[in-house]
Formats: structure tokens, sequence, C-alpha cells
């Protein structure tokens, strides 16, 4: 109802003054409490800038893709889209996106405070095309319930992918005794490296991929005995739900209440808000070659089409900002890209009472997302081999080698 | 038999009003296949312009994992869903070819899933087929039997192809019914009296009979099956989006849409569509041969 009204507002206010106004559209995937936020923060950005009018609007993850495909061969861009920033040089690359780096050198100081992890992404040699709007990074969520009624110890700083194991098997149980189980310790659909395996990878000394000599890196021994982590829990232990089992729960075992841990970004938190155990979270746990997480971020990007690119840079640079970065930490999704903002009450402070600041700390042991041309088809093919490894029909050795090979043939096709 | 044929300015009406459909099928249909063909020359990511690329995208075909799986995958599924579903629903019509009372209640109970939604009847198949809480594994356990994984690696592929033929018995009954219920009953009390069995009336006077239905019903069904795509999308796909048994509809979906590569997409159509048209072709063939009389 709240995002009925704010749009309908938001859509009087277009057409009530569009007389000198310059209107401009600003497409985002998400929520529609997503969409309300960002109209509050479009309001704010109107009240400031009477001259310009702007219009949110929200698509889901799936449709949002083939939205922006569509408007883009329509010659109808959006003024300002955001982009997931594994994504970008696919979209960068192809030049539809409006260089940033002449406002950015008009403005230098505009990218002081900003999490330098969460910019590299955007970097190219020709300059800057998109800037961080929130980052991400990953961390263990356990369910309290759970551990207390398995008489299990909470997972604390000093857990390693041992320790990990050790109490997920703990937490798999029969709980009616029918013979097969209703709670595992764990969950992860083990397709994507984030949030799980790229993680696993790092902390046991692995790397994931090298994009300048085409290389998928996953094959290395360091990496296989990441992998081997997650094989064991699946097929030996038997402490996580398949992927037929987590289709039964509509993927998010955690959230379903079937899981006793799992592992995910800042996203996760205003879903988890609404249920009913009692919940906590932790940083990933420790590996041979130490901690590590992965953090990637979403950006704003401009259309290089955009008919008021000055217009769409103002509204860029407004929710970049603290002012929108303090409005836009509300959302309780991710992470303000801004150190003043990210130490800030407007996001410690959130209404879910967790430690906010962990998800902030984790910068110290974190490593990019890869950001590359083809992310999305290498993700895939090599999601796609891994998968055999986890149902048990390939030794998990083979599936890494189709994973290597078949990813790269996607970095190959992408070059 | 005469054929009745537009006379004067009546043809101009004719025209007039095929027109509409004439302009769709002109624009729509050719205009895309000729499309299609000619984006499958170039290497085209939807937002630069196109670039000519020969017949490298052909080329690179069978060095394409997604689509080779793809290919594997809709060859071993229409190899068991034609025959399956062309049998089954020539039983069925057969078996609902009579006039006892409430024969359409039937008839109308087979032809339900034609008329359902995909999407929804999907997602009922996949509670069916679910692990631990599927109807069809709650049956297995109560009768002491072990829980299957039915769209696990070992037998999904059945397991769609059992959900698809159900979804299309009642399609091809409806062929059969109209192609039986047109066989003229003099020919069964001829071949009654000349004292042909039961089989003897199968085999020499409905098959035969059948033939033009068997032929159309044939040709349909192997155009589905190339092209399936809902069912087996919803009962295989994983919590990214994938699935875990592609097809090459879905390649296509995942190569042009997904992965910028519009060119390599309208290569796997035109090799799809050429496909259907040798098998096509081939059904033709045998109809011809068949066909004709002993």
């Amino acid at each position: 109802m709240k995002l009925l009204t704010s749009t309908a507002l938001a859509l009087i206010l277009a057409t009530t003054s569009a007389g000198a106004q310059t209107n401009i559209t600003y497409l985002l995937w998400g929520s529609p409490q997503e969409g309300a936020v960002w109209n509050q923060i479009a309001a704010s950005f109107e009240a400031a800038h009477p001259e310009i009018a702007v219009t949110v609007e929200v698509a889901d993850w799936d449709s949002y893709w083939e939205k922006l495909r569509v408007q883009m061969a329509g010659g109808t861009p959006p003024d300002v889209f955001a982009m997931d920033a594994p994504l970008y040089p696919d979209w960068q690359s192809r030049g539809v996106l409006l260089n940033l780096q002449p406002y950015l050198d008009a403005d230098p100081a505009l990218l002081d405070g900003v999490y330098p992890i969460t910019l590299q992404a955007y970097k190219t040699a020709e300059g800057i095309f998109g800037l961080p709007r929130d980052f991400q990074t990953i961390v263990l969520y356990y369910n309290k319930d759970m551990f207390d009624a398995a008489g299990v110890a909470y997972p604390t700083a000093a857990w390693t992918y041992a320790d990990l194991r050790a109490a997920s098997k703990q937490l798999t149980l029969d709980k009616d005794g029918d013979g097969t189980t209703d709670q595992w310790g764990f969950w992860d659909g083990g397709y994507d490296m984030e949030p799980f395996w790229g993680s696993l990878v790092w902390a046991y000394g692995g790397e994931v991929v090298d994009v300048a000599n085409g290389k998928t890196l996953i094959g290395s021994p360091e990496a296989a005995a990441g992998f081997q982590v997650l094989a064991d829990m699946w097929l030996v232990d038997k402490s996580m739900p398949t992927e037929q089992q987590l289709a039964q729960y509509g993927w998010d075992g955690f959230l379903s209440g079937v899981a006793a841990m799992g592992v995910s970004g800042h996203w996760s938190v205003p879903e988890y808000s609404t249920v009913a155990f009692k919940w906590d979270i932790a940083p990933m746990p420790i590996g041979p070659a130490g901690r590590a997480t992965g953090v990637n971020s979403a950006g704003f990007v401009i259309a290089k089409d955009s008919k008021n690119p000055d217009a769409a840079w103002e509204f860029v640079k407004y929710a970049f900002s603290d002012a929108g970065q303090t409005e836009l930490a509300k959302i309780g999704l991710a992470i303000p890209i801004r150190e003043s903002v990210a130490t800030s009450d407007a996001y410690l402070k959130q209404a879910t009472p967790i430690n906010h600041a962990l998800y902030v700390e984790a910068l110290e042991y974190a490593h990019l997302k890869p950001v590359f041309k083809g992310y999305e088809e290498w993700s895939g093919a090599v999601g796609d081999a891994l998968l055999l490894a986890w149902t048990g029909e390939v030794p998990l050795a083979e599936a890494l080698a189709e994973a290597v090979a078949a990813g790269d043939d996607a970095l190959a096709r992408n070059n | 038999m005469g054929r009745l044929r537009p006379l004067g300015a009546e043809r101009w009406w004719v025209l007039a009003f095929l027109l509409p459909s004439l302009v769709g099928l002109v624009l729509g249909t050719f205009g895309s296949i000729f499309a299609t063909i000619g984006i499958s020359f170039t290497d085209w990511d939807l937002l630069s312009p196109a670039i000519p690329a020969g017949i490298s995208n052909y080329a690179g075909l069978p060095d394409d994992r997604l689509f080779m799986k793809s290919l594997v995958n809709t060859l071993a599924f229409s190899g068991l869903y034609v025959p399956l579903t062309v049998v089954l629903s020539l039983a069925v019509a057969m078996g609902l070819n009579r006039n006892t009372p409430g024969i359409s209640l039937f008839r109308t109970a087979f032809f339900l899933p034609t008329v359902s939604s995909p999407t929804a009847v999907g997602l009922l198949w996949t509670w069916i087929y679910a692990e631990d809480h599927g109807a069809l594994n709650a049956m297995i356990t109560a009768l002491g039997g072990d829980p299957v994984s039915w769209l696990g690696p070992k037998v999904a592929l059945y397991s769609i192809v059992i959900v698809n033929v159900w979804g299309a018995i009642g399609g091809g009954m409806i062929i059969f019914l109209a192609g039986l219920q047109a066989i003229p009953k003099e020919y069964y009390e001829v071949a009654r009296l000349d004292g042909a069995t039961a089989w003897q009336r199968l085999r020499f006077v409905t098959l035969p009979a059948l033939a033009p239905s068997m032929f159309f019903q044939t040709v349909l069904t192997t155009i589905n099956a190339f092209q399936a795509f809902d069912y087996i999308y919803i009962l295989t796909r994983t919590g990214n989006g994938n699935s875990t048994m592609p097809t090459l509809v879905f390649s296509i979906y995942r190569s042009g849409f997904r992965f910028f590569r519009m060119g390599d997409a309208a290569a796997q159509a035109v090799v799809l569509t050429a496909m259907i048209f040798v098998l096509t072709a081939v059904y033709f063939h045998l109809q011809r041969r068949w066909g004709e009389p002993p």
C-alpha cells in the first residue's frame, strides 16, 4: 500500500510539474519494499533538485535483465540502472554505459571515504563507468534454537571448517524418528561461488580464476581440498540437504527452518527477521590459509544513450552521498559503501539486533568476487559441472576437471 | 466431388479477410525465420552492431558444452516421449471410442491436462515427485519401500517423460478419436463377415485408416518433443534458475538472452528446426509407403 501511495505520489509529481522539469528513470532489481525506499530517496533528491523528476522502476532479478536488454535494444534505456558488479564488464565492454570519469575528474573528493575494494570492480583502462551503490560480505548464520536443542556450542570467531563440519553433523537429526532426516546442519546451493565455495577455496589457499590468462583455477590441490569439505558434508556426513530436498523448502534451508546454519550476505537480514526462531551471525570459519569471505557490490550505471546524463549524474551523486547512503541503509539489505555511514548508527543500529559491524569488519579478510566479461556464462559452466559432484554422480576430482575445462571454454568464448 | 471456389468479387473479400492473418504470417513467422537464419551467420550481442561471422557459429556448436548436453537431453527425451505419446494416446482413443453413458466424462478427464497451465501442473508434479514430502514417496514408504529421488540424476529423465506424456495424451486422443469416428462402420461389418479377428480388424482396417492421423500426430508430437521446455524446466530447475536437465530451447534462451550470444543462439535454433524438418520428411516418406494398399 505504502509503495502504491508513494508510486502514485511520484507519478503525480512527475506529471503535474512536467513543464520545465527533466525526467529521468531509475531501474533496479529488488522487492517492492526496496522500491518504496528508493521512492523516498528519489523524493528527498527531488526536494533538493526541483528541476529533476525521478521515476523509480523495480523488477525482480530475473525479469530485470530481460527488461534491460529489451529497453536497450529498443533504444529507450533507463537513464540510471542498477548493476551487479560481476556482470558490469559484460555491459561496459559493449559500449552501452556512460563514462563517468569526466564527472569524477570535476569532483575528485567524491570518492573519499568510499571502501576501496568496492570501487575496484568498476575501474577500467578507459575510465570508471559505474559507482558502487552498496555492498555485501558473506557471514555465517546460525539458528540458536537448533543449537540449544542439540546442546551444541554456538559458532565462534575461532571456528575452523573442521568445527563447522563437526557441528553440522551433530545438528543433522531425524526428529520424528521416521528414518529420514528432517533437520540438517548446514545448507548451500553449491552452485555460484558466492556465497559459499569461493570463501572455502580462498580459506584453503586456492584461487578461483585468472581472467587475464583465461584460466579457471579451482582445480588446484588447495582449492580441491576446500571443495572436499563441501563434498564430505554432502555425501559422507549427509549433513546438507540435496538440491531436490532444498527445492521442497523454497531453496533457502535456513529461512525455512530446516538447516541450522547457512552462509549469506546482509541481503538476507530483512527476510530472516521475519522468522519465528532466534538466530545470530558469526564470521566465516578459518581454513588452513586463514579466514576468507567474498565481497560483492551492486552499483549504479548511466546509459550512454541517456538523454539527460547530467540529471542522471546528479541523482547518482546524491544516492552515493552521505545523505543518500544513510537513507539507503534503512532498507537493511546491504552495507553502505561510505565508511562514515557504515560506522554510523543508521547502519549499526538497525531494527534487527545483530552485530552489523561484523559484515564491515569482514572487509579485512575479504576477496573481491571476480568481475569479468562473461561472468554469468563462466559461473553457469562451472556451476553445472560442480553440481554433478554434489549429487554424487561423478567423483569430485572428475567434476573439478570438467568445471575447469568448461570454465576455460566460457572464458575463451568471451575473450 | 466438385470443390467450392470463390467467384468474382467474392475473391477480393476472401483476400481481405485473410489479409490480417497473412500479414502476421509473412511479417511475424516468415520474418522471424529469415531473421534467425540471418543472425545465425553473425556475432551479435543485442547491444552492439552484428558482425558477419560466416559459418563459425555452426562450426562452434560441437564444442559448445551446454548445447551438446542439451542436444543429448532433448534426443533422449524425444526418443521416449514420441513413441509413448503416440501409442498411449491411440490406446486411450480406442478405449474411449464407444457410446457408453458417461464417456464424455472420461474424455474430459484425459483432455484436462492439455488445457491446464503447465506452470501450475508442473508445480503439482514437483510435489508429487518431492523426495521427502512427496505424494509418490509417501505411498511407497507406506507400502514398506524405500523413497526414490524421482528428480535426482538417475531417474529424472523417466519422471519427466511421464509428466510430459501425461500432459500430451489428451491432445493426441482428440486427433485419434476424430480419425476413428471417421472410419465407416461398414468396413468393420464387412471384415467381420469375412471372418477377420479383432487383431486383423485392427491391423487391416483401423490402422491403415488412421494413417493420416498417425502421421499428423507423430509430426506434431516430434515438434513438441524438440521444443519441450515448461514441465522440464519447472521440475529440474536449480536454486539459481538453471536446470539439471537443460533442453535445446533452454540452451537457446540462455545463450542468447543471458550470455549475450545471439548468433550462437540463432544457429542452435536453425539446427533445431533442421532436425524437425528432416524428421518430418522421414515421416512423410514412411506415410506414403505405409499408406499404400498392401
